[in-house]
């Protein structure tokens, strides 16, 4: 189980990806849910709807912030009104915990506007480290990097990504939101095991988990969000939970979006594997595995 | 220049490169590699890995495509009058043009087209005319967007009017344009444009309480005051500054209880709050994500 210094002492169950087709529904029927994940950078503005919508979820849900544009992995270092701004909104939400992405993502103030993949080298771990410390330490809450999926590596790669990862949190000394479908996606683009990956990961440091679903082409894979999971990444999610225990697990589902039930029957699924886990019952999601 | 911002500079400068050929419309590469610049095959060479299944150009290949379909698809999304009117070969040319002049500078899509309306303005390839008028239908869809996510001031009590500062809610943009470009509203094409001369025109485009943006033009002598509201003013120095001509008693009573009906007043540094009207839609709510939307066929 997480390290409470990674999770702020919170205990959280399944959550899902507040997300707009979902608004009218959440907002009038009040379902029972876990908890919300928002895009913090969805948020980030001085008030309007985003706000009104925001503070009326506040009133209801646990909701933790998951970055998109913190970019820890940039050479120029961080935006710090970027920085300013997330802070105000973590006073808003009062989110136990705050991630983003292992990447980087701009380049002199250009945007990219993508989670784009990192050299896995020492200098590149100690350059995100060192602004992850950062980070951490001005928003003053815990912080976790997401792995993302990646269709790229490079020429000057000098370890593997599970090696880089457990590399940078150790140094920065943050926490791990583990997304297993991503694991899945970059293992299939760029042939490893992903049970290698998993089993390596500093367990402690594991507050959250994401899983999600994707797109396969002949050739690769995309991480679309727009499907079920599918049973290796479910395989992946087990494996992981055994390593890291009962873990805040988040259903991302962005893309054709199916309706509020479905997607909230889809997230429980990881309960059954929980539970499975934990010797209380096998679920029936779980037998084939 | 340290290894890592060399390789992030070769990367993003092969994004920023335009889609060329095949490129634009296909999930895999054209095997002759004539879909790209020869910089765009030298960079994938020098920093990027082959894969099992895709060589290191094709890998690059994916990132470009995303970023590309990416902010095209979102600026795209926030002009679509100007789309209507100057019909898609020009419209997408125009961002795609406006997209290579000037990358995105903000943390989010919502900002792309902050600059927009200034690129068409200098456009060479398009004619004075349509210079004009796009660039100011472009300036009130960019307002639509400015006023969607701006702070909130506390509506003024009658007592506030006497003793607070005034100001105009954030939300309420102000543009004065050569061109009446909010008739394009009411027009399926650009066609009626070629018969209306130029034309100086006020509008504000602004919040509702519900949270949906309205435009509409103003009158040539509330705009004056309203900029002096702008930044906050307290009202008995407002009057005693009024500009020359100075407006009638009437027009001003009538003006003020137009700006109070509206909710364009606000109390300085006395933060308001937004209704939250279900009953409109969520357009706009949810700009950014975290994945490949833009890939999806």
């Amino acid at each position: 189980m997480a390290h409470p210094r990674f999770t702020g002492g919170k205990v959280l169950g399944t959550g899902i990806g507040l997300r707009v087709p979902h608004y009218d529904h959440i907002l009038g029927e009040k379902p029972t849910v876990g908890w919300f994940e928002i895009i913090s950078e969805n948020y980030m503005v001085r008030g309007g709807r985003p706000l009104a919508v925001l503070d009326a979820i506040l009133d209801q849900y646990e909701v933790v912030q998951h970055g998109v544009g913190l970019y820890p992995g940039s050479s120029g270092g961080l935006d710090m009104d970027h920085l300013r701004r997330l802070k105000d909104l973590i006073k808003r939400t009062r989110t136990p915990w705050i991630s983003d992405h292992l990447c980087w993502g701009s380049v002199d103030g250009r945007m990219s506007h993508d989670l784009l993949p990192l050299p896995y080298t020492f200098e590149a771990a100690r350059k995100t480290a060192g602004n992850l410390r950062i980070a951490q330490d001005f928003l003053e809450i815990p912080l976790a990097v997401e792995n993302v999926s990646s269709y790229a590596e490079f020429n000057d790669d000098e370890m593997t990504e599970w090696q880089f990862l457990a590399e940078v949190t150790e140094a920065a000394d943050v926490g791990i939101l583990l997304d297993v479908n991503n694991i899945y996606v970059s293992s299939v683009n760029h042939g490893f095991d992903p049970l290698e990956y998993v089993d390596f990961i500093p367990a402690e440091r594991v507050a959250q988990i994401h899983i999600a679903g994707h797109s396969r082409y002949q050739r690769f894979i995309i991480d679309t969000h727009d499907h079920p999971v599918i049973d290796p990444v479910w395989r992946l999610y087990a494996r992981a939970i055994e390593r890291c225990g009962p873990t805040a697990t988040l259903l991302e589902w962005d893309s054709s979006i199916p309706s509020f039930e479905e997607v909230w029957t889809e997230a429980k699924k990881s309960e059954d594997w929980r539970r499975w886990l934990a010797g209380e019952e096998k679920g029936g999601a779980c037998v084939e595995a | 220049m340290s290894r890592l911002e060399q390789v992030q500079r070769e990367f993003f400068k092969a994004l920023l490169l335009p889609l060329r050929g095949s490129s634009r419309n296909s999930t895999e590469l054209a095997p002759s590699g004539e879909g790209h610049a020869p910089e765009f095959f030298r960079i994938a060479d020098e920093i990027i890995k082959p894969g099992p299944e895709l060589g290191a150009a094709e890998r690059l290949e994916l990132y470009h495509r995303q970023y590309w379909f990416r902010i095209l698809d979102s600026l795209a999304e926030d002009f679509p009058v100007l789309r209507r009117m100057a019909g898609e070969e020009e419209f997408w040319k125009l961002i795609e043009d406006y997209l290579i002049e000037r990358p995105s500078r903000s943390f989010t899509l919502r900002h792309l087209g902050e600059a927009f309306a200034d690129h068409i303005a200098t456009s060479p390839w398009l004619d004075e005319m349509r210079r004009g008028w796009f660039s100011a239908v472009a300036r009130i869809e960019y307002a639509f967007m400015k006023c969607f996510e701006c702070a909130q001031s506390a509506l003024p009590e009658p007592e506030d009017l006497a003793d607070s500062v005034i100001e105009l809610q954030e939300h309420v943009q102000l543009l004065g344009l050569p061109y009446p470009a909010d008739l394009c509203w009411q027009w399926t094409d650009f066609e009626p444009a070629a018969a209306m001369a130029p034309q100086l025109v006020h509008i504000a485009v602004w919040r509702e309480p519900s949270g949906r943006s309205r435009m509409e033009r103003l009158e040539a002598g509330e705009v004056p005051l309203l900029w002096m509201l702008q930044p906050g003013i307290r009202l008995d120095v407002m009057f005693d500054q009024l500009p020359e001509p100075a407006p009638s008693e009437d027009d001003v009573t009538r003006w003020f209880a137009k700006w109070q009906g509206y909710r364009w007043l606000g109390v300085r540094g006395r933060e308001g709050s937004q209704e939250l009207d279900r009953g409109i839609g969520w357009e706009g709510m949810d700009r950014m994500s975290s994945q490949a939307v833009s890939m999806i066929d």
